[in-house]
Formats: structure tokens, C-alpha cells, sequence
């Protein structure tokens, strides 16, 4: 009999989200057992029972999970799994709090489709503002862009928050090797006049970005909101919208809703979940492989 | 439609072992369901809310799994499930906390075999000292060995008290008869492992408890053991996949041999894998401490 595939699921939060178990199970896991109000300092122990109770062919049959809510955490939960493994009893690993990670590569998967689509251009060299930033979503999602040659700004209402992240952003999920710039939000109508892209990635029911301030964002190209509840976070972006030209552009901007977005991120968890079933070598996903699967997914869907 | 079968694993800790998830799915458990920070008390009530809710004929696929870090605490877990059985609705209960029966049944087998091919003797009128014998492993491993006639000693590496109050505490549960003793340096581990026949080493991985010096002292080793598995070993001269190799540095003993924590860990696998299986194959429910898995292990060396 071939072993079952078990997904150990960490979290350091009370409970388990509901929708990474259901993405789990559909992804194809055979047994998705949850870990709860886990200690980072806990990890190691917990993956090492892991990889000592089977073979490393059941291992290939093994994976962890790491949920929670916050981005640092989770990606010094993942450096310790990694750092735990005893080769060849090893197992993947694929982290992603809140689903932030794979939120923020649908989102920006989507900025891409639409530049690539309706502007002819890539997001090398743009001017990014991430407003309401400092969250999960919005730190991974300006990692992304960044990575992928953007010029990002991140943006709170309390500007050393924003700077902090941004930080955190650039030496800490960016390796270095990017800069994320921080702003206050007081600062946006200035951030606006030359941005070519806007994330909202606030908390739900806050309104980021008024008509007056999208009328006069002389360059804006696209716009995306991944805030499903109303208020949009955008205004005049509708959590169904997709590439739909955004109310009162001047520059011809297009919006992309929640629904749009919230699709891409389902098949980038998706495709993760499946990959490390696949894989006959361990696997650490996070933000950066979430991204890779949603331009796939975006790629094949054409 | 068949009936799938559950364990329902009942931990005092924060969570279940991923090792004992792995364990009990390969074992042929189809759902598991963890109960986290589960105090003495709710057992009881866990224990009858699972043995009513399916016919006695599903006895077979439902049981019952205690884990946690505490031996004492599982044991008290274990007995408390009996009384809440009302056969026929009863159903098979296995403790392991922290996996330190199915270690320890597994420990004491192999130094059993060793001792009876290499020095043609049995646990019984040999003289066992067992250090780190204050933590899960060394408490299930000198039960066993006192239960099969050893003259076993605990030894804590700090306190006498904390050996002679888990030996005496341990004697009453098991009808045992281990004494306490405390190695704080060399000249007294020294001082114990003189006259030992057998020497358990049980402390926390990755600590070298006895090294070549405090092995030279031993006039009549027969057989060490040793389960830790993270360098360097826990006793001088014991490799890991070591299944009674001659351990030449105890040089005042004749023959002693030692047996190695994978040599160890093999026996343990397999072990907790059938102790597993059996609750799903017995015909009538089974209830399972570190005493039912030392049967078990000989079977296994």
C-alpha cells in the first residue's frame, strides 16, 4: 500500500484558516493534521518528529505547511524548517500567513496581465504605490514588484510604520538586493501625480484612493483593490471588475477587483499545494514561487 | 459503506507529535483527530463520548491514543479510560508519550538479546543502572528492567531527591523495585557503573553523559545501551547503527558490548507501527503501556 499524503499544518495563531485545509484536501492531501499556537522556537522539534517517522520515500509523501498571520514570522518559520532537515529526511515546506503570499502574487499577476495587455509594457521601471502597505499582503506584494524591477513605494498612515516595512521589505524578504521606499499617506496626492500603479491592500471597508485623487493621476496605468467588502478600496473598483476602465482615469487607467484577484491566488496556492505532492526533491515555497505559478496560471489561461 | 477508522489521540500538550501523525496513518488509521491540552479529568468523558457514538461492532475502527511528554500523566490517562469503557462499547487505548514506551520496550530488548548471546544471562539478578532514568525513557526503562528482576538504579544528574522520589513514585505504580542515585560528575558515575551489569543511557540528546575514563571503571559491564542519536553519543565508543559491537574502551570488562540509538530506533519503528496495527486488528479492544510493548519487542529482536 502506497503511504498517505500528510500535510502537517502549523500555525502560531488559535486556529487554522478553514480555507487553506479546504485548499489542502482539494489540492489533494490525503490527511491535513493541524499544529496550533505554535512557537516559532517549537519548529524545529515538530519538523524533526516529522522527517524521522518515515522513510525518505514516505517523506516525498510529507509536506508542512506554515499559516498564521504575520510575514516575518512565517519566513523565519520557514528558514528554521529548512535549517531542521536532516538529508535525505527532509520534506517541503510551503509558507504562506493569511494567504498573504499568494494573494499578493495574484494581485501583481494581474497588474502584469493588464499592463502587458492594454499598455504593451512590463512593470520594469514603474512607479508602484502600495497604499495601506504595512499589512501581510501589501509587504509581500512589494517584494514581488520589486523583484520584478518596479520602483515601490509603500504607504500607512503612520510613516516610521511604513518605514519600518519598508525595510523589512528590502533587507529582509528582498535579500538586499531591492528598495522599497516608504511615504505617508498625508503624502499621496504628491505619490499619485506620478504613479503607474496603485495596490490597496488596506484593511476591508476603508476607502484608499478617492475619484478626485484618480483624476489627477496623470500616468496611472492600473489599479488594483483586493478589498471585497464596501467600501472599495479603490474607488469606482468593483470587487468583479477585471481590466474594466477605471471611473474618472484621465490617463486611461483600468481597475482590478477582489474576485479578480482572489481567482489567481486560489490557483497559486493550488498549483503549490499539488507541486510539492509532485515533487520528487523537497520544495520551500513562499511569495517568490507564489508569484512564478500565478504567471503560469496567468500564461496558460490565454 | 465501510466505516473508516478513527484515532482519536488524546495529548496533555499544546499539540499532537508529527511523528505519532506519521506513525498512526502508516499504521492503516484512516482519520486522525487530535485533542490538544486535554487535562486527566475530561478523559472520562472524551474516552465515553467516543465509544458511544458507533456500535460495538465498530469497536475495531476506533481507538484511542495518549501522548503528551509525561510518562506519569499518561499512564494516569491510560487508567482512567478503563473505568470509562462499558463493554461492549470499548475500544483499544495505546499510550506513548513523547514515544518513551515504545523506546524504552525497544531499548531494554535489545540490551536483553546482547546479554543473553554475548554473556548467556537474563535481566533477572543483573544489576542495571539507568542514566537520564528521571525523564519518560528512563523511568518506562527501568520499570521494564525491574520488572523482569533487574537491580535497577535511576539516576538523575542532579538530584537524589528527584531519583529516589521518581523511583519510589514509579515502585508503587508497577509493583517495581528501583532505588535512586545521583551523577553529578565523573567519580560518581563512576561510582555507579563499578559493579553495573547493564548501563541504560537515556539522557537528552546530543550530551556525552559516560566517557572513556568513567567507562575504564567498570569491572563487570556486560551490555550498555545508549538511545541518543544526535553526536556525540551518549556514552564514548557506542556508534549509532551499533547492535552489541564489543565497546573496547570499557577495558576492565570482559566482552562488554554496546548497542546503538538507530540499532534502537529500528526496533522502536517497527514496534510502534505494530502496536498500531494490533489496535486495529485485535479482536478485543487492548490496552497498551511501555509493559505490552516490551513483550512485543522481544518478539522483534
Amino acid at each position: 500500500m502506497e503511504k498517505p499524503f500528510i500535510l502537517h499544518m502549523l500555525t502560531t495563531a488559535k486556529n487554522l484558516s478553514p480555507f487553506d485545509v479546504n485548499m489542502a484536501m482539494d489540492a489533494g492531501w490525503i490527511s491535513a493534521i493541524p499544529y496550533i499556537n505554535v512557537e516559532p522556537s517549537e519548529v524545529r522539534g515538530l519538523v524533526q518528529d516529522a522527517i524521522f517517522s518515515r522513510s525518505p520515500k514516505g517523506l516525498l509523501r510529507t509536506a508542512i505547511f506554515i499559516g498564521g498571520r504575520e510575514t516575518k514570522q512565517a519566513m523565519d518559520m520557514l528558514k528554521m524548517a529548512k535549517n531542521s532537515m536532516v538529508p535525505p529526511f527532509e520534506v517541503s515546506v510551503f509558507a504562506d500567513p493569511s494567504g498573504a503570499f499568494t494573494t499578493a502574487a495574484g494581485m501583481v499577476a494581474a497588474v502584469e496581465k493588464e499592463l502587458a495587455e492594454k499598455f504593451d509594457t512590463t512593470l520594469e521601471g514603474k512607479n508602484v504605490i502600495a497604499l495601506g502597505g504595512t499589512g501581510p499582503v501589501g509587504q509581500a506584494a512589494a517584494v514581488i514588484a520589486a523583484q520584478a524591477g518596479a520602483k515601490v513605494r509603500i504607504i500607512g498612515r503612520q510613516l516610521d510604520k511604513a518605514e519600518r516595512t519598508a525595510e523589512l521589505c528590502s533587507e529582509e524578504f528582498g535579500d538586499g538586493k531591492i528598495t522599497v521606499l516608504a511615504g505617508a499617506d498625508a503624502d499621496k496626492t504628491e505619490y499619485m501625480k506620478t504613479a503607474d500603479v496603485v495596490f490597496a491592500t488596506g484593511a476591508a471597508g476603508i476607502e484608499l484612493l478617492s475619484t478626485e485623487l484618480i483624476s489627477q493621476a496623470a500616468q496611472l496605468k492600473v489599479a488594483a483593490d483586493v478589498n471585497a467588502v464596501p467600501p472599495a478600496g479603490i474607488a469606482g473598483v468593483d470587487a468583479f471588475d477585471n481590466g474594466k476602465p477605471l471611473a474618472g482615469s484621465t490617463s486611461g487607467a483600468v481597475g482590478i477587483g477582489a474576485l479578480a484577484i482572489g481567482n489567481i491566488k486560489y490557483q497559486a496556492q493550488s498549483r503549490l499545494l499539488k507541486r510539492m505532492l509532485e515533487s520528487d526533491q523537497p520544495l520551500f515555497l513562499h511569495f517568490e514561487h507564489a508569484f512564478e505559478v500565478a504567471r503560469e496560471f496567468i500564461k496558460s489561461s490565454k | 459503506m465501510a466505516k473508516r477508522s478513527i484515532l482519536h489521540m488524546f495529548d496533555p500538550m499544546p499539540n499532537n507529535s508529527p511523528f505519532d501523525i506519521n506513525m498512526a496513518l502508516d499504521a492503516g488509521f484512516d482519520v486522525l483527530m487530535p485533542y490538544s491540552n486535554v487535562k486527566l479529568e475530561t478523559i472520562h468523558n472524551l474516552t465515553q463520548d467516543a465509544i458511544f457514538s458507533r456500535s460495538p461492532s465498530a469497536s475495531k475502527k476506533t481507538a484511542i491514543f495518549i501522548g503528551g511528554r509525561d510518562m506519569g500523566m499518561a499512564i494516569d490517562m491510560l487508567q482512567a479510560t478503563k473505568p470509562a469503557m462499558v463493554p461492549p462499547f470499548e475500544v483499544s487505548v495505546f499510550a506513548d508519550p513523547s514515544g518513551a514506551c515504545t523506546t524504552a520496550a525497544a531499548l531494554v530488548a535489545c540490551v536483553e538479546k546482547a546479554l543473553k548471546q554475548h554473556h548467556g544471562k537474563e535481566l533477572k539478578g543483573s544489576k542495571a543502572v539507568v542514566f537520564g532514568g528521571t525523564g519518560p525513557v528512563g523511568i518506562a526503562t527501568g520499570v521494564i528492567a525491574s520488572l523482569q528482576g533487574a537491580e535497577t538504579i535511576l539516576v538523575d544528574h542532579l538530584s537524589i531527591d528527584s531519583a529516589k522520589d521518581a523511583a519510589k513514585q514509579y515502585n508503587r505504580r508497577f509493583g517495581a523495585t528501583m532505588s535512586g542515585g545521583v551523577a553529578r560528575n565523573d567519580e560518581e558515575k563512576a561510582a555507579l557503573i563499578a559493579d553495573a551489569d547493564l548501563v541504560f543511557c537515556t539522557a537528552k540528546a546530543g550530551i556525552r553523559v559516560i566517557n572513556a575514563a568513567v567507562l575504564a571503571q567498570a569491572k563487570q559491564l556486560k551490555v550498555a545501551g545508549d538511545v541518543n542519536a544526535v553526536p556525540p553519543s551518549g556514552i564514548e565508543g557506542i556508534e549509532l547503527n551499533d547492535l552489541s559491537a564489543p565497546l573496547t574502551l570499557a577495558n576492565q570488562s570482559t566482552n562488554a558490548v554496546g548497542v546503538g540509538a538507530l540499532a534502537i530506533g529500528n526496533v522502536k519503528y517497527q514496534l510502534q507501527h505494530e502496536l498500531l496495527k494490533m489496535m486495529l486488528e485485535a479482536e478485543k479492544p487492548v490496552f497498551l503501556d511501555f509493559r505490552e510493548a516490551f513483550t512485543k519487542a522481544r518478539t522483534l529482536v
